[in-house]
């Protein structure tokens, strides 16, 4: 619209500058860490990492923990979303509001009710105890199982915001369309609405899958040193070891597929401007 | 009606699990007992009290109300001007300005604080408040961007023509007439980078010192520690602190439009 | 120079696109001329540049005898009613039109703003915002805004394409009687041409950047210059001659039943008073009328039709 170049970049310039050389730069040389050994340049951290069994089980883990939160977060967010869509739109409102809601309160807070219902003396096992399902309390606090729920906790809401407003999207009368042809409801789902949803879905598992793959707090609390993530890893090794190099390629692997998750967020975003 | 009764399980129980956990901590802070427990050993308000005795609650709460409240408004001071020019000029290199300023949300936090502990504050001997507060405003500037430009997208921009033919400076226009217009995005970035900032824990996790240390991280300390309901305390008045925040925005802005 | 607004060598362009093509006009003091033609013909490009919101590539713009080439839009002494009206959605239709006063500082601010919506008769609303007002109550407030700055010049871009019908002919009469009223001088952009006829002391059809002819309404209407005006004021039917020129009929300048040439029907549409027809003939496509007393003609009924002479103009291709 206006056609003044300088003064656009010199409005624009500031925030560029600050995240530049505040942002990107410290963080180009941590990455470039890891290449650097005794004067010279080498993938040796890179090989020691991938062949190290604890960095690569603590690797999978983290895919593995990534992968399960996001298919859960899917299916329980279908689920979900499907019914709020269903709602006259006062209570949808509601009903959303409330599902956004933790989405602003402190992941500490949220992952901290975890430790009083997984407990020792927590909810769970007063419950188990108390109606007699086992005498000795089960140990759920750093395990797999406490970090999954937790995770799961954390980043569903982000699946079901996606996949309603991707509902809200769909054509009105395709769902009744489809069962009036003789569609049941597997049918239906499989051929109507993941088709209509694919892009909520998949902005919504993207959003689920960074989350949880570079997620700290849950990890560090329902975890421990038990239950290693990526970024606890990290943590561990620069405070623990003070080993930056191997820290840095754990940031590496992190901001790459960070990168690319995001990167396929933006072309599913701009691909759907495009029509 | 079976339908209905689906739907309402479904619900139910999402969002059970969803806001379950906050009925539960509300009532182990509730505890009258020494140690965390669900269900609570009597009813007592002592450990909400004992949060305001602790001397390192106090002090984190004000870095990361410090923080949340600054480093935003830094955040602000940076990213209107630089919304402003993405949507209204045609900048040279404008994606690539958009996609410095939006970084800081792809990169992961803890990398943050790591790289700019090591080459920043190391090497310069900057304060880790310092530190800190550049750290918030870096996190806090794609949510300001994003916000932001949306509203001012929104925003017509003829009127901005209109106020430059009846005698503004290109300034003026600004102040007196997008700017008004787009206070409810400035509003509703300022409330989200807040909510972001204070609620944020991996960009401080290096970035602690003597005396400095965010709330957040101070929590995560203190119950390493001590098993005591005062943290699960400090944490409901945390989650009502928040909701109140979100139901007055949302109440006056329609807050979540903007989220 | 005697032309109060004037325009001469005026290149406009967008990146490498040139939207505006050396063009020259002279406006008169108190004259209101239309700027008339399809979209993308570079009207309001040049109405813009008149304003100063874009900056030409070459030629000048004059305005009261004074070069305004490189003038800031906001000391040219110009009002430009938006399309979509532009008012202020933040503030009232008082502070609106009080906006341009307040910001130069220009004294008697109350009586000034009073009288100019009293001028466009809104004395009444000056308490309400923008967005509860109608389209046509908006369109008042950005003249009321505009006026009350005493432009020089005042142009308007397709202030009306935004109302329905009814209110279009109404505001069409209250511009016409504010123009007489305050004897502004107005630049009128529209891609419709019976508003152009209507409301205009002079038509400038403009083409892909260029001006195609400019003339009076009755010399647009009735004498058209070029096959492209010709056809947008209603010639539709354009033989081209053997001179290299051609004629121009309007489809109810044909006659229809008897003639030299032949034809086939193709479609037949009533429209009150007379029937249009569309007839496939030896020299192409034709659009007729006819009187509605005349029996109509069945779709592929054969006809015979002539194309008078003294019906046609002639048009330089």
């Amino acid at each position: 619209m206006f056609q003044n170049r300088t003064e656009g970049l010199a409005l624009a310039l500031p925030a560029a500058v600050f995240a530049a050389a505040l942002f990107l730069l410290p963080v180009a040389i941590l990455l470039s860490e890891a290449f650097r050994s005794d004067g010279g340049w080498s993938i040796a951290a890179y090989v020691d990492f991938f062949s190290s069994p604890r960095d690569r089980t603590v690797f999978f883990r983290t895919l593995r923990l990534g992968a399960l939160v996001t298919l859960v977060s899917a299916v329980i967010g279908y689920a979900a979303a499907y019914a709020i869509v269903q709602l006259p739109p006062g209570a949808r409102g509601r009903i959303f509001g409330l599902v956004i809601l933790p989405l602003m309160i402190s992941p500490v807070a949220r992952t901290y009710a975890w430790l009083v219902i997984l407990g020792r003396t927590g909810f769970v096992n007063q419950v188990l105890t108390g109606v007699g399902l086992t005498d000795e309390p089960i140990r759920f606090l750093f395990t797999e199982t406490a970090v999954f729920i937790g995770l799961l906790q954390l980043f569903m809401p982000l699946m079901i915001i996606s996949l309603v407003s991707a509902m809200e999207n769909m054509p009105k009368d395709a769902v009744p369309a489809a069962r009036v042809l003789g569609a049941n409801w597997f049918q239906v789902f499989w051929r109507v609405i993941l088709p209509l949803t694919r892009e909520g879905l998949v902005i919504g598992g993207t959003l689920v899958f960074t989350g949880a793959l570079t997620a700290y707090i849950t990890p560090a609390i329902l975890g421990g040193s038990k239950v290693l993530m990526l970024e606890t890893l990290l943590y561990q090794r620069v405070t623990v070891a003070n080993d930056f190099a191997s820290a840095s390629v754990i940031a590496m692997i992190l901001i790459v597929m960070s990168f690319s998750a995001n990167l396929l967020l933006k072309r599913i975003a701009t691909a759907r401007q495009a029509r | 009606m079976s339908r209905t009764v689906a739907i309402v399980v479904i619900l139910g129980l999402t969002l059970a699990f969803l806001i379950g956990p906050f009925f539960i901590i509300i009532a182990a802070s509730l505890s009258a007992g020494e140690s965390l427990a669900f269900p609570p050993e009597g009813l007592s308000l002592r450990w909400v009290f004992k949060v305001f005795e602790v001397d390192s609650f106090r002090e984190s709460f004000a870095v990361s109300m410090f923080l949340a409240v600054f480093g935003t408004l830094a955040a602000l001071a940076l990213g209107v001007p630089a919304s402003y020019a993405l949507s209204r000029y045609q900048v040279r290199g404008g994606e690539t300005v958009r996609l410095l300023v939006s970084a800081p949300i792809i990169v992961p936090g803890i990398i943050v604080g790591l790289a700019l502990l090591r080459y920043l504050v190391i090497p310069t001997g900057i304060t880790i408040m310092t530190a800190l507060f550049l750290a918030h405003t870096a996190l806090v500037l794609p949510y300001a961007v994003r916000v932001v430009s949306a509203s001012l997208d929104n925003l017509r921009t003829d009127i901005e023509e209109a106020a430059v033919l009846l005698g503004c400076t290109r300034f003026g226009a600004f102040y007196k007439v997008v700017l008004p217009n787009i206070r409810g995005g400035v509003l509703a970035a300022f409330i989200l980078g807040f909510v972001t900032s204070f609620n944020q824990v991996p960009v401080s996790l290096f970035l602690s010192g003597p005396g400095v240390r965010t709330l957040p991280i101070d929590m995560i300390a203190y119950m390493e520690i001590t098993y005591d309901p005062s943290v699960a305390a400090l944490s409901s008045l945390l989650a009502f602190m928040s909701i109140g925040i979100v139901f007055a925005a949302e109440k006056f802005l329609g807050f979540s439009r903007y989220v | 120079m005697s032309d109060y607004v004037s325009l001469s060598g005026l290149t406009l362009a967008y990146g490498n696109t040139v939207a505006v093509d050396a063009l020259d006009l002279g406006i008169e003091k108190g004259e209101l001329v239309t700027l008339l033609g399809p979209s993308g013909c570079g009207k309001t490009t040049t109405m813009r540049a008149i304003a100063g919101l874009i900056t030409p590539r070459a030629g000048t713009i004059t305005i009261d005898g004074r070069d305004v080439t490189r003038v800031p839009p906001s000391r040219r002494g110009v009002g430009l009613v938006f399309q979509s009206y532009a008012l202020f959605p933040h503030l009232n239709v008082f502070e609106n039109v009080a906006f341009g006063l307040r910001v130069t500082g220009g004294g008697d601010l109350e009586p000034r703003v009073r009288a100019a919506l009293q001028t466009v008769g809104l004395s009444d609303f000056s308490g309400r915002r923008p967005a509860e007002l109608s389209g046509g109550q908006q369109q008042r407030v950005a003249l009321a805004r505009s006026l009350v700055m005493e432009p020089k010049v005042l142009l308007l871009d397709e202030p009306l394409s935004n109302l329905d019908a009814r209110l279009r002919l109404e505001m069409r009469m209250e511009l016409q009687r504010l123009q007489r009223q305050t004897g502004v001088t107005m630049v009128f952009v529209t891609h419709d041409q019976a508003e152009a006829l209507a409301l205009s002391d002079r038509i400038v059809v403009m083409r892909l950047g260029k001006v195609e002819q400019i003339g009076s309404p009755e010399e647009i209407y009735a004498r058209p210059r070029t096959p492209f005006v010709a056809d947008f004021v209603g010639f539709e039917v354009i033989l081209p001659q053997p001179d290299g020129d051609a004629l121009a009929w309007r489809p109810g300048g044909v006659v229809i039943g008897a003639g030299p040439h032949e034809g086939r029907v193709l479609g037949v549409s009533f429209a009150g008073e007379r029937r249009e027809y569309l007839i496939e003939s030896d020299l192409g496509r034709i659009k007729a009328d006819a009187p509605v007393d005349e029996a109509a003609l069945a779709i592929g009924a054969a006809v015979s039709f002539d194309l008078p002479r003294e019906n046609a103009v002639r048009v330089s291709a």
